[in-house]
């Protein structure tokens, strides 16, 4: 299983990226880059886009595709794109909102974020960028995201990623610090 | 005869009036500030002898700074806090279920933990005319939890007071009102500490209530609304990004820590 997971957030809807996963030719990409699952999560007032791109189609071009409006956790959802067993490495494209982001990261599945045109948000505006410029995520409008998913076959920004100082792997010290031991 | 405040006018009163409330008002201010910047220069006194029990308090802000709040105690070494109290806001059903998963899978389950439940500061699109009340109550809950007078609370008796150790926060109106309650609770502590002083005992005194905040990792540039709140106030701040890191609220003021990325 290779899954390729959608979300947008639970407070809007994204029509327009929904769509856009939705038609044909970024659906023939996804199969061509071997993908089996496509999984939308496609947020408030988001079902009709959904089931009106989706066509009632249950799969296209061998592609398993499903949807979901939102749950409080997506955690489950986000580890079907990591490695393990007979589960490949995924994709996950978000709308630029921070808990996806640290979530993907946190679990190194490559991601690719989609700035939402309509809702613009200074300080997740600021962390897309960052990131993107450290390379940690790829940033996108949503026309481009099918041309990223063929230009970068495995998009590998994990590499990176596992090797980046700011990385902590312990932090107990500092809260040592605060308690005033005797030695 | 003459009533001698007939001849007081109006403007008089007002005169002397604003005086007043400027004289009582700049006390007061000196005095927060003072006390804020003997706090924020004082050492941590050496007391606590490795191994005992140590009581940890962490606000759980909600959504977002909850879900980096338990990404954060994952990675930390929790077996030092033998004590946990989680405070969540009402009606904020997600952070109790993450406490209580955390807690569940934790490596030795104790059970030594507990949720308590405050009025929340504001909420979202509430009014900023009915926010300073709403404020008040969470604060006065702060207050109460703090000194164990919640009536959820139930320390055991190993624990010689109800103050905790540590407070954890990261964030956002709560957690503003927690380190606020805690900076009274240690001003009272401070003044009648005059007096034992005075009597010089050598023995460093115990000091609790310390406050730690984390700043959201999603804070790259600017701190949030809550972070320049408790900028004077958290003993240690840390900031998860390097342009944050460094600042302080004023001069002479300790500067905020840039800690790394501790949420990953």
């Amino acid at each position: 299983m290779k899954l390729c997971f959608v979300t947008v957030g639970a407070t809007a809807s994204f029509e327009k990226l929904i769509e856009q996963v939705l038609s044909p030719q970024f659906l023939e990409t996804l199969a061509e880059r071997r993908y089996t699952h496509l999984l939308i999560q496609y947020g408030k007032g988001g079902s009709e886009a959904f089931s009106s791109f989706a066509n009632g189609k249950q799969s296209a071009h061998g592609l398993t595709i499903g949807g979901f409006e939102s749950k409080p956790s997506l955690d489950e959802e986000l580890l079907m794109t990591t490695k393990r067993g007979d589960q490949e490495k995924g994709l996950i494209i978000s709308h630029a909102g921070t808990g996806s982001i640290l979530a993907a990261m946190r679990i190194g599945t490559p991601l690719i974020v989609v700035p939402n045109p309509d809702l613009a948000d200074n300080h997740q505006e600021e962390l897309a960028q960052i990131l993107q410029e450290q390379k940690y995520v790829v940033s996108s409008s949503v026309q481009e995201i099918r041309t990223l998913v063929v230009a970068r076959a495995e998009l590998q920004k994990t590499q990176i990623f596992d090797s980046h100082p700011e990385i902590q792997d312990e932090h107990a010290g500092f809260m040592s610090d605060d308690l005033g031991f005797l030695d | 005869m003459q009533f001698p405040l007939a001849s007081v006018s109006f403007w008089d009163l007002a005169l002397c009036l604003s005086v007043a409330i400027a004289v009582f008002g700049s006390l007061i201010g000196l005095v927060i500030f003072l006390s804020l910047e003997i706090a924020h220069n004082s050492p941590v006194p050496k007391w606590r002898p490795r191994g005992s029990p140590i009581h940890l308090l962490l606000v759980l802000g909600s959504g977002g700074h909850t879900a980096e709040m338990f990404y954060m105690l994952e990675k930390t070494y929790m077996k030092e806090f033998t004590y946990r109290t989680y405070v969540v806001s009402s009606g904020d059903n997600f952070s109790a279920g993450k406490a209580k998963a955390f807690e569940t899978q934790r490596a030795c389950p104790d059970d030594n933990y507990n949720i308590v439940t405050v009025p929340r500061a504001r909420r979202v699109h509430q009014s900023y005319l009915t926010a300073p009340f709403t404020t008040l109550q969470c604060f006065w809950a702060c207050l109460n939890v703090l000194c164990g007078l919640h009536p959820d609370q139930r320390l055991p008796k190993q624990y010689v007071t109800p103050y905790p150790d540590l407070i954890l926060t990261n964030g956002p109106a709560t957690a503003v009102c927690m380190a606020l309650a805690a900076k009274l609770i240690r001003l009272f502590q401070y003044v009648s500490g005059f007096n034992s002083l005075l009597r010089s005992s050598a023995t460093p005194r115990a000091s609790r209530l310390r406050i730690i905040h984390f700043e959201s990792w999603a804070r790259v540039k600017k701190l949030s609304m809550s972070g320049v709140l408790l900028l004077p106030l958290a003993d240690t701040f840390l900031v998860q990004w390097p342009a944050l890191g460094g600042l302080r609220a004023w001069w002479g003021m300790k500067r905020t820590k840039y800690a790394g990325w501790l949420v990953i």
